[in-house]
Formats: structure tokens, C-alpha cells, sequence
């Protein structure tokens, strides 16, 4: 009997838990959330505050994600990929609307970092017939401070845009004014969820599965890699496609006080009507080179 | 296992005039629900806010639910209690008097 070494061994045993293979994580698992026990620490992201919530911006007030089961109007509980609840990231009804979750954590090591989830995207199930082109994008974003810069690296998926079906995934190379908040000199904050500064990817269209109802939602799979030495994107994968090269660089920004050390893990979703659209997670696994 | 417990945001710094609703929010997963609305100011204009539990289920169409629960239109913390409810909730309501109360409201779930 051959003996197997530590790396095949972890491989045997991740690939033995259907939990967990379903993903495909570096060599250390920081976190695995399955929703199926609770919002496992994801929360709402708002945007700064010092002294009276006026302060913070006004498209950066966004309301804490729902464990869902997935229940329609027409067919009942669907439930998820696997098992009963999904964390739900809702939009307001109302065109450009954005909501967002995150999970805090910091820097453990200085290598890649891989986020994995399984997801959906669907517009709320107002109208009878399918709405493909109601949810503008989706994607997610680390919130990185080193020794010497900010970063908000963040991949987008371009679903659609003004009634027209669009499928592009681009990265956001720059971003909108920083603001000031409050008087301290403590805090500021930029509107950073704004849909702009965003380049493609090159070759990065990839239609996605909308189904043939608004009711009816297919899981698909996400995995993106990132080098927190180059602070690059290295690779991106969504479901069968594999997106590697030439991936365009995120805009940094200067350090920030207090924020040394910091690495969010964050999910979003945007509509593009007057409707809510929905992110929807069954799980999701980050993981990273020691 | 330890019983779930969340506290949900379903308003921050919203601006309650006229008739107002908050968001939606999927609760199924929870046997005990209470909503808190959280009075930061109030126009002096404003008079007392109605708040009435809804419940719906689909979260697309939406039924009242128990007795409406008056909110003085100055600062303070109110709390209406939730039994038996489905797998969604949310607050509908009315601030007479044209001016507008400023709250916080939560959702307070346990499974």
C-alpha cells in the first residue's frame, strides 16, 4: 500500500467531505461558512460614521443579509445547494441600489488568499415572466492594508445594463473621491460601491445560466485567487471558465490610519431597476498559502 | 448546539413620513421575533408614528398582523413582540402630521 504524503492526505480527506469537496481551497482553510448554521459572521458593511449617521454616505447604508431558504411564490421552498438556508444579500427597490456583507478578519500570511463560494443571482419575483436583465452585477472584494497601502481589489461580474444583457467581468482600477468624516481626522470614507472605474477583463465574457423563470435559480460556482505580495488578481474561476491572464491591476491608495493589517472578505450585489436584486450564498471557503 | 440568535437592521437613519414600510426580512429560520425602532429625532411637525406587523408568504404580498403599536414622535426605544409568524416580517406604518421621525429599526430573531 503506497503511503500517502500530508498534502495527498488533506486532498483525500476535503475531497471525502461533500462540504467540502465542492471547492477546491489552498493548502490552510481559514474559514469554510455554511449557512445552514447561521450567518457565520458575515454582516452588513456601512460606509464611516463619526457622531451622527448623516455623516455616512448615502449610497454606502446598506442592511444586514438574511438567511434564506430559498421560498417562491409559485413552487414554495427550494431550499439550497446544500441544505435548507443560504445567506441572502438584498438590494432596496430602487434602481443603482447596492447591498453588501463582509466578514473581518487580518492578514495571518503574506501569500495567496482564495475565496470560493457557491452563488445565485435573482431579481425578487415580482413580475411573471423572466427578468434576467434586472440584477446590473455581483461580485466581491478583499479590503487589504499592508505596511504600506490600501486596496480594494474587487471583481465584478456585469450582468446587465439598461435592459440589455451584458456578462463581463471586469476589475476596478480606480475609484471616487475620498471623503472626510467628522472632525477627528480619524475617519474617512469613499463611495467605493459607485459603478465606476471598472476595466474588463480581457476575454472575460462568460454567460451565465438564468434559467426560464424569475422563480428558478441554478448555484454556480466561484473562485478567485489573489497574491497579497504582488497585490494582483492571479486567477478568477466561474464555474467550467478559467481567467488567468492579463488580469488588470486594482487601484491602491495611500495607508490609512488604524487599518494596518486589515483583510475583509466582502460580497455584493446591484440592481440596475426599481426592483430588489438578490445575492444568494450556499457557502463559501477562503483559504491561503501558509 | 447553542440557539441561533440575530439581530437584524432593517432601517438605519431612515426617514418615517406619511406611510413607510421597511425592508422585507426572511425569518423562517426563527421561533422568536421582535421588532425595536429606535427614535433619533423627530421633525416638531411630526406626530406619533402607527407601526403594524406584516407578515406574507412569499415576501411579495403582505397581510397586517396583531394590534398597531403607536411610536411618540420623540426619542426612545419601542418594542413590539411577534408570535407565530411565517417565514417573513416586516413594519408598515404611518407618522401623522407631515413631518418625518428619524429611526433605527432592528429585528431581533431567535431560533
Amino acid at each position: 500500500m503506497a503511503i500517502m504524503t500530508p498534502a495527498e492526505l488533506t486532498s483525500a480527506l476535503r475531497r471525502a467531505d461533500p462540504a467540502l469537496s465542492r471547492f477546491d481551497p489552498l493548502e490552510r482553510v481559514i474559514y469554510h461558512a455554511d449557512f445552514n448554521h447561521g450567518h457565520s459572521g458575515f454582516t452588513a458593511t456601512i460606509g464611516n460614521y463619526e457622531g451622527t449617521l448623516d455623516t455616512i454616505l448615502p449610497d454606502m447604508n446598506f442592511l444586514s443579509p438574511q438567511l434564506s431558504n430559498y421560498a417562491m411564490w409559485d413552487t414554495g421552498t427550494a431550499g439550497t445547494m446544500h441544505g435548507g438556508y443560504a445567506l441572502k444579500l438584498a438590494t432596496e427597490a430602487r434602481a443603482g441600489a447596492v447591498s453588501a456583507a463582509t466578514k473581518r478578519l487580518t492578514i495571518r500570511s503574506t501569500g495567496l488568499i482564495r475565496l470560493e463560494t457557491w452563488f445565485g443571482i435573482k431579481s425578487e419575483a415580482t413580475q411573471m415572466v423572466l427578468t434576467e436583465h434586472d440584477v446590473r452585477a455581483f461580485g466581491i472584494l478583499f479590503d487589504i492594508q499592508d505596511h504600506s497601502r490600501r486596496l480594494l481589489p474587487r471583481l465584478r461580474y456585469l450582468n446587465a445594463s439598461e435592459g440589455h444583457l451584458i456578462g463581463q467581468w471586469q476589475i476596478k482600477t480606480d475609484h471616487p473621491k475620498r471623503h472626510q468624516i467628522g472632525p477627528s481626522g480619524k475617519t474617512a470614507s469613499i463611495g467605493h460601491y459607485a459603478p465606476i472605474g471598472y476595466t474588463d477583463v480581457p476575454g472575460g465574457r462568460q454567460p451565465l445560466c438564468h434559467n426560464e423563470l424569475p422563480t428558478k435559480m441554478n448555484w454556480h460556482y466561484l473562485s478567485v485567487t489573489f497574491d497579497l505580495r504582488s497585490m494582483r488578481f492571479v486567477e478568477f474561476r466561474c464555474n467550467e471558465r478559467v481567467f488567468d491572464r492579463d488580469l488588470p491591476a486594482p487601484f491602491e491608495l495611500p495607508e490609512w490610519p488604524n487599518l494596518t493589517g486589515l483583510l475583509n472578505t466582502i460580497f455584493f450585489v446591484e440592481t440596475d431597476v426599481d426592483k430588489r436584486a438578490f445575492l444568494y450564498l450556499d457557502s463559501v471557503l477562503f483559504s491561503c498559502t501558509p | 448546539m447553542i440557539r441561533q440568535a440575530y439581530l437584524s437592521v432593517v432601517a438605519r437613519n431612515a426617514s418615517w413620513s406619511g406611510d413607510w414600510s421597511c425592508e422585507p426580512c426572511e425569518c423562517g429560520w426563527a421561533s422568536e421575533a421582535i421588532f425595536f425602532v429606535r427614535v433619533l429625532h423627530a421633525d416638531p411637525t411630526a406626530r406619533q408614528a402607527h407601526a403594524r406587523v406584516q407578515i406574507s408568504p412569499d415576501g411579495l404580498h403582505w397581510i397586517d398582523d396583531g394590534e398597531p403599536c403607536d411610536i411618540p414622535a420623540e426619542p426612545g426605544v419601542h418594542a413590539i413582540r411577534v408570535r407565530h409568524f411565517g417565514g417573513w416580517l416586516r413594519l408598515a406604518g404611518h407618522t401623522e402630521g407631515g413631518g418625518e421621525i428619524r429611526v433605527v429599526c432592528y429585528l431581533h430573531l431567535k431560533e
